[in-house]
C-alpha cells in the first residue's frame, strides 16, 4: 500500500467529522470547506509523523486547529481566548441564543466564545478525551476541563436550564 | 469535598482518576445542586452529540483528493525540469559571455538613438559620481576620458535581471560605454566580441565594470585609465594608512 493509499484509507473517512468541527469553528460552509481542504493537505504532507494506532481523528483535529489559528493570524484577528479559572466572573449568556428562546441548540453553540465552543465541540460532538483535546489545543488538561465546564454552563443558561 | 463544579463536569466526562471519581460520587449523593448539574450536563451532552452540521458539499471529498495530488503525471518530471531550467538561467545570467552580450546590446541600443538617452548630462566625473551615489551606486573611479573620448552623461539601464549604471563617452564618431554591473559576474572570459563590439569585463576596486566600444583601442585605453587610477588611489590610501 502506498503512502497515498494509506492516507486515503485512514484519514479520508474522517472528512465529515472534520468538516463538522470546521463548520462549528467558522460558522459557515464556505470557510469550513477551505479549512478542511487545507487540513487534509497538511495532514497528507505530515502523514509520516502520525503514529499509527493513535486516534487519527484527534491528530486531524490538531492540524485543523492549527490551520484555523493560522487563518486567524493571517486575517490579523485572533480567536477569542477567554480564560476563566475556577470561580472567575461569569460570561453573560450569548444574546442570540437567549433571543431564540433557548430552543435552538445550534445557535447557542455558535454563539459561544470560540475557546469554549471549540472545547465543547471536541468533547461533546467529536467525543475526544480530555487528553486528546489538551493535545489538539496545546493547553493543560485543567484548562480543557475549565473550558468545557464554562462552555456547558453557558449553553445550559442559554437554553434555559435551571441554573447557570 | 465541597462543591467543585469543574470536577463535576470532569466526572460526567469520565475524565477522573478512580479515587477522585469516588470522592465526587460521594459528594453527589449528598448535594442536590451538583447532582442537578451532572444531570443537566449529561442531558446536554446527549443533545449535542445529535447536533449534526449540515453535510459538506458533495464535491468536497473530490476537491480534497485532488489537492493531495495537485500535479499528476507529467508534473513528476516537469517540476524537476523546471527547477533545473531556473537554476540554469540564473547561472547563465551571471556568466560573463551573457553579461557581455547584454552590455553590447545596450551599448548599441543607446548609441543607436538619435539623441543619447542620458538622464544626467555632464563631463565632470564628480557630478556623475554624485548622481550615481544618490541612486545607490558607488563607482570607485570615473575617468573623465581617454583616447579622445570624453564623458558626456549617464543613466540607468535595466538588463534582464539587473539595473546597471551606464556611463556614456563620445569623441567624434567614436563611442564607449562604461557599465557598473551590480552583483557577481562569473568569469569564463574577460575579453569578448559580442555583436561586433569589443567588450571587457573587469573588477575595479571591488566593483564589476564593463567596457564596450566599437574600437578596441578605446577599450584598451579605458582599461588602462581605470587600472592606473585605481592603483594610484590604492597606493595613496596605503601610504596614508602607514
Amino acid at each position: 500500500m502506498t503512502r497515498e493509499q494509506r492516507f486515503e484509507a485512514e484519514a479520508l473517512p474522517h472528512l465529515k467529522a472534520i468538516y463538522g468541527t470546521a463548520y462549528r469553528m467558522s460558522g459557515n460552509p464556505h470557510d469550513a470547506e477551505d479549512l478542511v481542504q487545507e487540513t487534509f493537505l497538511r495532514a497528507y504532507r505530515a502523514f509520516d509523523r502520525y503514529t499509527p494506532g493513535t486516534n487519527i481523528r484527534a491528530w486531524l483535529h490538531t492540524i485543523l486547529y492549527r490551520v484555523r489559528t493560522d487563518a486567524f493570524r493571517r486575517s490579523r484577528r485572533s480567536p477569542q481566548t477567554v480564560e476563566l479559572a475556577g470561580d472567575g466572573p461569569a460570561v453573560p449568556p450569548p444574546q442570540d441564543a437567549l433571543a431564540a428562546g433557548g430552543e435552538d441548540l445550534a445557535r447557542a453553540v455558535d454563539a459561544l466564545p470560540e475557546a469554549f465552543r471549540v472545547a465543547v465541540v471536541l468533547r461533546d460532538l467529536q467525543d475526544l478525551t480530555y487528553e486528546e483535546i489538551a493535545g489538539v489545543l496545546g493547553v493543560p488538561i485543567g484548562t480543557v476541563m475549565s473550558r468545557i465546564h464554562r462552555g456547558r454552563a453557558l449553553l445550559r443558561a442559554a437554553l434555559g436550564g435551571r441554573k447557570r | 469535598m465541597s462543591c467543585d463544579a469543574e470536577r463535576v463536569t470532569a466526572y460526567v466526562d469520565e475524565a477522573l482518576a478512580p479515587a477522585e471519581r469516588a470522592e465526587v460520587e460521594a459528594h453527589l449523593a449528598g448535594c442536590r445542586e451538583c447532582r442537578d448539574q451532572a444531570d443537566e450536563e449529561r442531558d446536554l451532552r446527549g443533545r449535542l452529540r445529535a447536533l449534526a452540521a449540515p453535510p459538506p458539499s458533495p464535491q468536497l471529498e473530490a476537491r480534497v483528493r485532488r489537492s493531495l495530488r495537485p500535479r499528476p503525471g507529467a508534473a513528476r518530471w516537469l517540476l524537476p525540469l523546471a527547477a533545473g531550467l531556473v537554476v540554469l538561467v540564473a547561472w547563465g545570467r551571471g556568466a560573463s559571455p551573457f553579461v557581455a552580450w547584454e552590455l553590447s546590446r545596450d551599448h548599441d541600443h543607446c548609441f543607436g538613438q538619435r539623441r543619447l538617452p542620458a538622464r544626467v548630462w555632464s563631463s565632470d566625473p564628480s557630478r556623475i559620481s554624485a548622481w550615481l551615489e544618490g541612486q545607490g551606486t558607488t563607482v570607485p573611479v570615473i575617468p573623465d576620458g581617454a583616447a579622445g573620448l570624453e564623458l558626456v552623461g549617464a543613466r540607468y539601464c535595466t538588463l534582464l535581471d539587473r539595473t546597471v549604471a551606464h556611463l556614456y563617452y563620445t569623441g567624434g564618431d567614436k563611442h564607449l560605454s562604461l557599465f557598473v554591473v551590480p552583483g557577481p559576474v562569473r568569469s569564463t572570459s574577460r575579453e569578448m566580441r559580442p555583436r561586433g563590439n569589443f567588450v571587457r569585463l573587469m573588477r575595479v576596486g571591488g566593483t564589476e565594470v564593463g567596457l564596450v566600444s566599437e574600437e578596441e583601442e578605446s577599450v584598451d585605453a579605458f582599461e588602462r585609465a581605470l587600472s592606473t587610477t585605481v592603483a594610484r588611489e590604492a597606493g595613496t590610501s596605503f601610504a596614508a594608512a602607514r
